[in-house]
């Protein structure tokens, strides 16, 4: 598998901004850029509601976003999480093999995404007929036009990930997801049309808004967004807290006295992206019910759909997530279901979300070596050890072993809770709550990584203690 | 502090696809910035063939 060149030596942070920026204008650039072949109008989004957190554009070129990456992530995840791969990610043998397994996995869930998408239920309505310099396509030829297009589109989604985690700050996947929420959210603040907040607001004050019916409800939910407003903040401020709950373990140093340092296990301590895997999980279940209601229709216990292409009733009503208040809150008469069939709906999603996050918090540890054994070796390895106890390997593992799982699903849990609850009262912009909780929380890390880097470029001693080059 | 040890512990941070620092010997090398210039030739290439379409 080819793979984006290492960069030898130290990169200037100067020149790894760079590359993050041209990254992010290629993005940018790339998600304005209209599939060629594709009819306009007619056209609805496969990834629906999810959007938000699989980045990309629909009818772009970035169509797929970075759903397969995440897609190719989740069978990794479980492969790695339950050791059935087999791989010691320490011998470096092993390490090739896995990247490689990474990269083909993602290009087989790149094909699998955009087949359906532009071959099975009219999801990418093609044009009546394209000539291009004489050459004449017939439905069939544009619809492989269309296809090789988000493929390229998407393999290149892999690569710019590749250069960005190589030679910028931060990583591609992280980076896009950033970019998607942070778009959606200004848009949401700003945009001069139904929907954004501050035009909502203008026309409230101005009296332009029926304000005659349900005040409290049109203001709360309606066009006034308070709900949301609140909400959007709150998870700022929670996520930002919640990044700096940690308990701390005292190290001190074997035979230097006095050097003395602290192993921080955070609250979230696998971080949020876990959540984005149990998200995706949900989202490839919507999908498979999309595709087979568009493509071969499905009995009614199963699923149907309305007219805007949402499930109604069925398997795929009960296990789609709650997106918005709209969504649940039956007593303003604005839910079509019945009440049991929105709570059983709620419970489901809560559950999910829940389990599942604690679930793949617990395989996001031990994959990316957090998990005690790992960081008892690293800490073993750096000639630390813990104040009272032997300095032995297993011993510190021992130590690690009584709090690594339990904050581990503790914060696993509590971030799925967070995500449930946000999208039930709605944020600006509709960016989801999980999509909120991931820009958040990606930022502060970037965050971390910048200060970081400056201090390594102000103090080159430093990037030899930090055993980086 | 607990950023020199763990330089593992820091791939946490990196996303969703890992890379090592050993790499294949065999795979072709990419430089980055024919990414860039691919992904831009692709962008104006597929604007351009819908401009004469």
């Amino acid at each position: 598998m080819p793979a984006v060149r290492r960069p030898e030596g130290h990169v200037p942070f100067k020149r790894k901004l760079a590359w993050t920026a041209g990254i992010l204008v290629l993005y940018f650039f790339l998600t304005n850029i209209a599939l060629l072949g594709m009819q306009a109008d007619g056209a609805t989004d496969l990834f629906g509601e999810f959007r938000a957190i699989l980045a990309g554009e629909h009818g772009s070129l970035l169509q797929v976003g970075i759903g397969p990456i995440v897609t190719a992530s989740i069978v990794m995840q479980l492969l790695g999480g339950a050791n059935l791969l087999g791989l010691d990610t320490d011998d470096p043998r092993d390490q090739v093999l896995y990247q490689g397994l990474q990269k083909l996995l993602v290009v087989m869930m790149t094909a699998l995404t955009a087949l359906p998408m532009v071959f099975a239920g009219g999801f990418l309505p093609v044009q009546q007929s394209l000539s291009l310099g004489g050459l004449a396509f017939d439905s069939t030829q544009i619809q492989a036009l269309m296809f090789v297009q988000i493929f390229i589109g998407g393999i290149l989604i892999l690569y710019m990930d590749e250069v960005v985690s190589k030679w910028g700050v931060g990583s591609g996947i992280g980076l896009f997801i950033i970019a998607g929420v942070s778009q959606r959210l200004v848009t949401g603040f700003i945009q001069p049309a139904d929907g954004g907040f501050f035009y909502d607001w203008y026309q409230i004050i101005f009296g332009d808004v029926d304000l005659a019916g349900d005040t409290l409800s049109t203001l709360l939910l309606g066009e006034g967004q308070i709900l949301a407003l609140l909400t959007t903040i709150l998870i700022f401020a929670i996520v930002v807290y919640a990044e700096s709950v940690r308990v701390e373990i005292p190290l001190s140093h074997a035979r230097v006295k006095g050097a003395r340092g602290r192993f921080p296990v955070k609250l979230i301590y696998a971080s949020v992206l876990p959540m984005i895997l149990v998200r995706a999980l949900q989202a490839n279940i919507q999908f498979l019910g999309q595709i087979l209601n568009r493509t071969v229709g499905i009995p009614a216990m199963l699923g149907e759909y309305n007219a805007q292409g949402e499930p109604v009733s069925g398997f795929f009503y009960y296990v789609a997530p709650i997106y918005s208040p709209q969504d649940w809150m039956w007593w303003t008469g604005e839910v079509a279901q019945e009440t049991w069939m929105v709570l059983i709906r709620i419970s489901i999603d809560v559950t999910f979300m829940v389990v599942g996050g604690a679930i793949f918090a617990i395989f996001w540890v031990e994959t990316t070596d957090m998990g005690p054994e790992s960081t008892a070796r690293q800490i073993q390895n750096s000639g630390m050890q813990i104040p009272g106890f032997r300095q032995n390997v297993s011993v510190i593992e021992k130590v690690m072993e009584r709090y690594i799982p339990q904050v581990t699903v503790i914060g696993g849990a509590l971030v799925g809770l967070l995500a449930v609850w946000a999208n039930m009262l709605g944020t600006i912009g509709a960016v989801s709550g999980t999509g909120l909780l991931l820009a958040v929380s990606i930022t502060y890390k970037l965050y971390e990584e910048i200060a970081e880097e400056q201090m390594m470029e102000m103090h080159p001693m430093m990037r030899q203690m930090f055993g980086n080059e | 502090m607990d950023k020199g040890q763990n330089s593992g512990g820091l791939m946490s941070s990196a996303g969703l696809v890992r890379y090592f620092d050993t790499e294949d010997s065999n795979a072709i090398r990419i430089d980055p910035k024919t990414v860039i210039a691919i992904g831009v030739m692709l962008g104006v290439i597929v604007q351009l063939l819908t401009f004469v379409s």
